[in-house]
């Protein structure tokens, strides 16, 4: 249902803020934190039986824990179409509720 | 033998068809329910699927739906005298018995 406000009659009114309040910044580290302690949970009671988990190991190798990550990372991603090739994260569909840790190297 | 005790914090509403799948496999059908699944790689994987939307406990034995609702629920504040022994037996049982693990 089309419902008529200023941000949708076209010209330039941008609703979204173009960069992340501090609070906002301070709940994303949180729930980056706590991705990593569901990881880490796992993967203890898994070496306690003796067993591992592909899954888990891959996560391991390949992504940056909360403290290792650049401000940077936390808060931006790479877009081609951004003049500084970076934009704010909360840009990113449902960025609260999926994991975006890595850029591409050198941007 | 230990268990993962899962709850389900965040909903998956409008995200990939897997999660929500993964999230009926392990029988998580709305947020701040609470499962419970012996440890094993399959169901970390599946827990490593929807790592963003649950919270994850290392526990040594399957809580019942009772004693679950039991640790969530409010102290009522007050308590009736005649049942005081029988309460605080029944309370001191359940905080003796080896729930979490890593707390």
């Amino acid at each position: 249902m089309f419902k008529p406000t200023n941000a949708l009659f076209g010209g330039l009114l941008w609703k979204t803020p173009w960069r992340l309040s501090s609070p906002q910044k301070a709940r994303q580290r949180k729930r980056l934190r706590a991705v990593d302690s569901v990881v880490d949970t796992l993967s203890a009671a898994l070496a306690r039986n003796g067993q591992s988990a592909k899954a888990v190991e891959r996560w391991y190798a390949e992504m940056p824990r909360e403290e290792e990550m650049l401000p940077k990372d936390k808060y931006t991603l790479f877009d081609k179409k951004e003049k500084s090739y970076r934009k704010s994260i909360h840009k990113l569909p449902k960025w609260t509720r999926v994991s975006q840790r890595v850029n591409p190297p050198g941007f | 033998m230990s268990f993962f005790r899962i709850t389900l914090l965040r909903s998956a509403i409008g995200l990939p068809r897997r999660s929500t799948d993964v999230l009926k496999a392990l029988g998580l059908k709305k947020r701040m329910a609470t499962v419970f699944h012996a440890v094993s790689p399959s169901v970390a994987g599946q827990i490593m699927r929807v790592k963003e939307l649950v919270s994850v406990e290392e526990v040594d034995r399957r809580l019942t739906k009772q004693e679950v609702h039991l640790q969530r629920k409010p102290d009522p504040g007050y308590y009736v005298e005649k049942r005081a022994e029988q309460e605080r037996s029944e309370v001191n049982g359940l905080k003796s018995r080896p729930g979490a693990r890593d707390r």
